[in-house]
């Protein structure tokens, strides 16, 4: 928090329950001006809640979320305003586009309903419909528009009227592979362009990591962290975050010593290999003998047929080959390790066998110790 | 024993053609189209026969639809059947809109066990409405008018409310009929996307706003549609106007042509010629509906699962409460407490008199065995069980194959067909009947109950072949094709796959069909003679020659079966079958 400027958005204590199920829990985010942040994680995990809650189309159970200058909801001050008078864009994962209206008058709803006069109206609404690309389509009625169409109608009506923030509700998930990524392109292009601050919410890990200048993981109603893209994936906060950005080798032990800069960590990896000590890079929150994940990324894995020499020999492990798939730019070679199965990703096209020994490291600072 | 391959001997183009699969939708897609088809083509050449004044030869001529507008009576009746309609039109319009909108889209106490009773009305007969609100709200004898007397010492000519009147036909027929817009536009209410409105909403509109400008216009088709079936159905009723207009001097089309086609001097060509005035208007309705307005229906087409937005009603859920409440209570409990009580008494002089009651009434209606039973009420009951058992049985199998042949086979028979099953549905009951009747007076089945029959299964069986229809859609054609494919005819896979898996549709189907032919009366009434009573037929022998007490044990006798038939309806078509 630089405290130089008043959030756009600002969540404070959000609390939201359904019935006994708690779907929101101690909801805390600010969003500067201009800035694109993604609510991501898996499905339940009230990221569409907390977005609901901000349009107003929810109530909230405790907590207070201010948009612009204004309280816009408060448990505490007793205060609710309509979604109508919160001044925010939405576009919805079912497109949501009237189906009784054309395209044009469609986007020109939200003007309509602020009183702008037709030349005015006309000006915006066009500017908008070009700004998407459906300027052609002006006239056309909605249920004559394909999905990636609608969608950008649907986006065209949520920034026509310059609303202080645009939320975006899973968007994208109705369209499929190849246009999701130029509706994804287009919208970030479209963001920067009219530089309206954005609360965007996703399943979709790679939606996230390209779109986002913050990324606000959720799981179980709770944040589990916040950071921009590179810090969510390069410094996960726990084993889930790690976990869902990205593919991630995950071991479970405990922080047994602390030497030289990097911490061992001893792992028990069962069978014949039994525990092992390796070494990774050390973090000062976490306290020894505490329980921790050992997490490694693939691309940071090393493997080998021949013993490993260096810096690499001391996290040495040997296992077996179970398969390898080639994936065009690289081989992807799982191996098992005692009970583990690892994911390794290799650049050098190695002819590996199934059931072949090969020995498999990584650099101290690559193994990321994460509390529990 | 050679054992080269003998070559395949092809199957001449005989054979191919006459496959298990083509016999029986020819066969049946003739038989159809000769139902439906020949009695509207000879009620059509009907109208152009002008009966001479002696009332034995006919000629050619355009004089029954001159006589039209010449008449001292068809004129006005015309009229009077273009006010119950539109009157009709808007009361259901009106209760339905604002019932389905409650039940679908406010939280209004206890919905989900008062929905059901909504639909009642539905299923029971107006003709008995009419009567039991006669006994309610007729200015001498109606139970509603005594009290009121009563309560302010007013003397015996002052009332407070009259049904017999063109108003009263407007009502009872109004409420029973409200259910045919609610189905429609709850369905339609709860089928929305919720976020076509929250989008509304979080563009800056207002509740009223997003409901005028968003809500509503989505809707409209559903209300459009409702309401044009509501029109054309209340032109086709009889029941109604019947009791409640024609004894005081407000005749209307189909009283009209009742009497032109029963009785001394009847005219069955003029008769013919004011069915066609009615066949044309609604066949020009129905077109209008299917043309332009279901197609613009936006709501219908999403299969999805939508939990529709509830709007907190605040105190004024108790208004919606109690408006819900006071429906079923005009449509449902009243009626049916006021027949139940005048049914008891032995001659109803608008007072309760408890130490008169008995089942005297039941007695001489229903046991056919006893010497003073009356002919009419006991063979009706026997003849409607005959005629509904069996015509619900026979329009399910030619339903169950007519959808077979709409949604599995292709080409032209099959679009033939679908437009032959929406004919039916447009026509009312009691043209229909003129139809048959005309075509089919000069053969033996006139004067039997096949001709009603003939009738029953020809004007209802699309509503059966709907019931299929829904559920055959939902079911993957691959099922069949699977069965085809394991070497299953077509037949064995008929009676192995498709029946089985049609099971809950063809059931429901049957008991909607059984409650339509008991209740039924604008077609027996044209086609019945002596001995081919209905049920409906007897309600209207005692209205016309007995006393209002008996007509009122056997009204309420065909109101509790058809009560019965309701809840195992409910039962076996699930608490989602017709409330969408």
């Amino acid at each position: 928090m630089t405290g130089k400027t008043t959030p756009m958005v600002n969540i404070t204590g959000l609390e939201k329950r359904f019935g006994p199920e708690v779907a929101v829990h101690g909801v805390n985010l600010s969003v500067e001006k201009g800035e694109f942040v993604t609510l991501l994680g898996p499905s339940g995990c009230g990221k569409t809640t907390t977005l609901r809650c901000i349009a107003g189309l929810e109530r909230l159970d405790a907590g207070e979320i201010s948009i612009g200058e204004k309280i816009v909801v408060s448990a505490g001050k007793n205060i609710f305003l309509y979604p109508e008078q919160r001044e925010i864009g939405m576009v919805f994962q079912s497109y949501a586009v009237w189906p009784h209206m054309t395209v044009f008058d469609n986007v020109a709803y939200g003007l309509r309903v602020r009183g702008f006069g037709s030349a005015e109206l006309k000006k915006k609404t066009n500017y908008a419909l070009e700004l998407v690309g459906l300027d052609h389509l002006a006239s056309r009625f909605a249920t004559k528009l394909s999905g990636g169409q609608r969608q950008r109608v649907a986006l065209a009506r949520a920034i026509c009227y310059e609303p202080n923030v645009i939320l975006f509700d899973e968007p994208l998930s109705n369209l499929d592979a190849k246009l999701r990524e130029q509706m994804r392109d287009e919208i970030v292009r479209l963001q920067k362009e009219v530089g309206i601050t954005s609360i965007f919410v996703t399943h979709d890990q790679s939606e996230a990591l390209v779109m986002s200048d913050r990324i606000v993981v959720m799981d179980k109603a709770v944040i589990q962290q916040i950071g921009d893209p590179k810090t969510i994936y390069a410094n996960p906060a726990n084993a889930f975050v790690a976990n869902f950005i990205g593919v991630a080798n995950l071991f479970e032990g405990n922080l047994s010593d602390r030497k030289g800069g990097n911490a061992a960590a001893k792992i028990d990896f069962g069978g014949a290999l039994g525990v092992k000590e390796l070494l990774a890079n050390d973090v000062s929150n976490i306290s020894s003998n505490s329980k921790i994940h050992l997490c490694i990324r693939p691309e940071d894995m090393e493997l080998s047929t021949k013993k490993f020499t260096g810096e690499l020999a001391k996290n040495s492990i040997t296992g077996k080959v179970i398969e390898t798939v080639y994936l065009g730019n690289f081989l992807e070679c799982r191996v098992k390790i005692g009970n583990y199965e690892m994911i390794i990703q290799l650049d050098h096209f190695e002819q590996l066998k199934k059931d072949q020994s090969v020995n498999v490291s990584f650099k101290a600072a690559h193994g990321l110790l994460l509390s529990d | 024993m050679a054992d080269t391959l003998a070559p395949v001997q092809p199957d001449s183009t005989w054979r191919r053609f006459f496959t298990q699969e083509n016999v029986v939708t020819i066969v049946v897609g003739f038989i159809v189209a000769v139902a439906v088809i020949l009695p509207l083509v000879v009620l059509l050449v009907s109208s152009f026969l002008v009966l001479d004044d002696m009332g034995f030869d006919s000629e050619w001529g355009f004089d029954n639809y001159v006589t039209l507008f010449t008449d001292r009576i068809i004129p006005k009746a015309m009229l009077n059947s273009l006010y119950v309609s539109s009157g009709t039109c808007l009361v259901s319009t009106v209760l339905g809109v604002s019932l389905a909108w409650i039940n679908a889209r406010t939280n209004s106490p206890g919905r989900d066990s008062i929905e059901p009773y909504n639909l009642i009305p539905f299923f029971l007969s107006p003709f008995v409405g009419a009567i039991a609100w006669h006994n309610l709200a007729s200015p001498k004898v109606g139970l509603l008018n005594v009290w009121y007397r009563d309560l302010f010492g007013l003397d015996g000519e002052q009332y407070l409310l009259n049904v017999d009147t063109l108003w009263g036909v407007i009502w009872v027929t109004g409420i029973f009929f409200t259910p045919l817009v609610y189905l429609f536009v709850v369905g339609s209410l709860r089928r929305m996307d919720p976020s076509l409105e929250d989008s509304a909403r979080t563009t800056g509109a207002g509740l009223l706003r997003t409901t005028l400008t968003i809500t509503l216009p989505l809707v409209t088709p559903a209300i459009l549609s409702g309401a044009i079936i509501v029109f054309v159905t209340s032109a086709g009723e009889f029941g109604v106007p019947f009791k409640l207009a024609a004894p005081y001097g407000w005749e209307t089309l189909t009283t009209q042509i009742f009497t032109k086609a029963v009785g001394d001097d009847a005219n069955h060509y003029m008769g013919a010629t004011m069915s066609m005035v009615l066949g044309i208007i609604t066949v020009l309705l129905i077109w209008v509906q299917r043309a332009y307005i279901a197609p613009r229906s936006y709501t219908t087409v999403t299969g999805k699962g939508f939990r529709p937005n509830v709007l907190d009603l605040g105190r004024w859920k108790w208004v919606a409460f109690g408006f819900n409440i006071l429906y079923i209570l005009v449509a449902v409990i009243l009626p049916i407490l006021c027949l139940a009580v005048v049914s008891l008494h032995p001659v109803w002089t608008a007072e309760i008199v408890p130490s008169d009651m008995s089942m005297n009434n039941y007695v001489k209606t229903l046991f056919w065995w006893e010497e003073d039973s009356i002919r009419a009420a006991t063979d009706g009951i026997i003849n409607s069980f005959i005629l509904a058992f069996s015509g619900a049985s026979i329009a399910m199998v030619l339903a169950l194959v007519v959808s077979y042949m709409i949604h599995r086979t292709r080409g032209f028979g099959a679009k033939l067909l679908d437009f032959l099953c929406v004919i039916p549905i447009g026509f009312p009951g009691i043209v229909l009947a003129m139809g048959v009747l005309v075509t089919y007076i000069k053969t033996p089945i006139y004067a039997t109950l096949w001709i009603l029959l003939l009738g029953y299964i020809t004007r209802f069986f699309p509503y059966g072949q709907r019931n299929i229809a829904s559920i055959m859609l939902a079911i993957s054609e691959e099922l069949d094709q699977s069965s085809r494919m394991a070497g299953a005819t077509w037949f064995t896979t008929l009676r192995r796959i498709t029946i089985p898996l049609l099971k809950p549709g063809i059931f429901a189907g049957w008991v909607l069909l059984f409650v339509i032919f008991l209740r039924e009366l604008s077609i027996s009434i044209i086609l019945y003679s002596t001995g081919t009573e209905t049920l409906s037929v007897g309600v209207y022998y005692l209205a016309n020659f007995e006393n209002e007490a008996l007509t009122s044990a056997l009204s309420m006798t065909q109101t509790v079966v058809l009560l019965i038939c309701i809840f195992i309806f409910r039962r076996v078509a699930g608490k989602e079958a017709l409330t969408a």
